[in-house]
């Protein structure tokens, strides 16, 4: 499955390799080629942005899976508020030209959806409670370790990650 | 920490943690005002009408690729304020390094102090410590008259003995140096776990 492993200082690793990313990029292009959204994100909880599909180009989609992650931390704590014992599962954004429709997909990723207006929420609804299923399969799927020998850093990874910083700092 | 593999992709997520006006969007700015355009996206910025930070500000630099590999660093700030509790609690989530910022004023030591604690406290709810988190901090502010004396900021902040940077954000002064160790101090940590 897709590695996310809480580490011994606590913190939390997601780790895909590519045929889950394959897999993933899959899912959002049947969804985006059923519903025809303008654009479909999937990304983690702590806003990290893991794959996207449909027209993304004018999107400044980093950003967006930023702010959609922290909409899902803010209505989590406004469910809290109101008595809500489980956290919100969808949060639905209306526009007059385009709508945002965000679910979350287990507990520690989502799905974002920007559709038109002219696209029927229904529509939306079924077809991306299909590939939330799907979703949930892929990451909970065994995954073969074959290629674990590339994925590691190698050891003077730190030293030239400071020289391209230097640089990057002039 | 998310990486995928398929396309060498190494995420880290950094966080500018500290009191009201210590200058964490001020770090921000100045890393955003420099960078080159090819290695910065936008900052975003989530503020209130009078300029202050509501729930926090956002920008991803990326050095490209280093060893085949594409490191890309998630910047954000919390607000500072004690009454944004929960919305600094919720931008710690899947944090891999943090900044603390310190403001070097004696009439803010207790508001240091406690920002520590209240940051200790939400790291303990998701099983993490200061004690083994990758962390380090700025002393900000050193140009204003009067500042507290390294010695005493260190005392009593400093109790892990982290890396510590004096600043002056509004210049850009320690503000890479800050930024170059948190981001070498959280790659050992990764290198480590992986």
């Amino acid at each position: 499955m897709v590695k996310t492993k809480k580490m011994k200082d606590g913190s939390r690793q997601v780790i895909l390799n590519g045929k889950q990313y394959d897999l993933i990029t899959k899912i959002l292009s049947e969804l985006a080629n059923k519903t025809k959204a303008s654009a479909i994100l999937f990304a983690d909880m702590s806003g990290q942005l893991i794959s996207q599909r449909g027209n993304t180009d004018d999107m400044n989609t980093t950003v967006l899976s930023a702010l959609a992650a922290s909409d899902f931390a803010a209505t989590s704590e406004m469910a809290k508020l109101v008595g809500e014992e489980a956290k919100f599962k969808l949060l639905f954004h209306e526009g007059d030209k385009r709508n945002v429709y965000l679910s979350n997909v287990g507990d520690d990723f989502f799905l974002v959806v920007v559709f038109d207006v002219s696209v029927t929420l229904g529509l939306i609804r079924i077809y991306t409670k299909k590939a939330i299923e799907d979703l949930d399969k892929t990451l909970s799927e065994e995954a073969d370790e074959g290629d674990e020998e590339e994925q590691k850093l190698d050891s003077d990874f730190s030293s030239l990650l400071g020289d391209a910083l230097d640089d990057s700092f002039k | 920490m998310f990486i995928n593999w398929a396309l060498q992709e190494i995420n880290l997520k950094i966080v500018y943690y500290g009191p009201g006006m210590s200058g964490k969007t001020t770090n921000l700015e100045y890393i955003h005002s420099k960078l080159d355009d090819s290695l910065k996206g936008d900052l975003v910025s989530l503020k209130t009408k009078e300029d202050r930070t509501i729930f926090f500000d956002f920008m991803q630099i990326e050095v490209g690729r280093i060893k085949g590999k594409k490191p890309k660093f998630n910047l954000y700030t919390v607000p500072g304020q004690v009454y944004y509790a929960s919305s600094r609690k919720v931008i710690l989530n899947g944090v891999d390094g943090i900044v603390f910022v310190a403001d070097s004023q004696p009439h803010r030591m207790e508001a240091n102090v406690e920002t520590l604690l209240d940051l200790e406290k939400n790291l303990k709810q998701d099983n993490q410590s200061l004690e083994d988190f990758p962390w380090v901090i700025q002393y900000n502010k050193r140009d204003l008259p009067g500042v507290e004396s390294i010695d005493e900021l260190q005392k009593r902040l400093n109790f892990f003995g982290v890396p510590h940077f004096e600043g002056v954000a509004v210049r850009g002064d320690g503000v890479f140096a800050t930024l170059k160790s948190v981001i070498n101090t959280v790659v050992e940590h990764v290198q480590k776990e992986l």
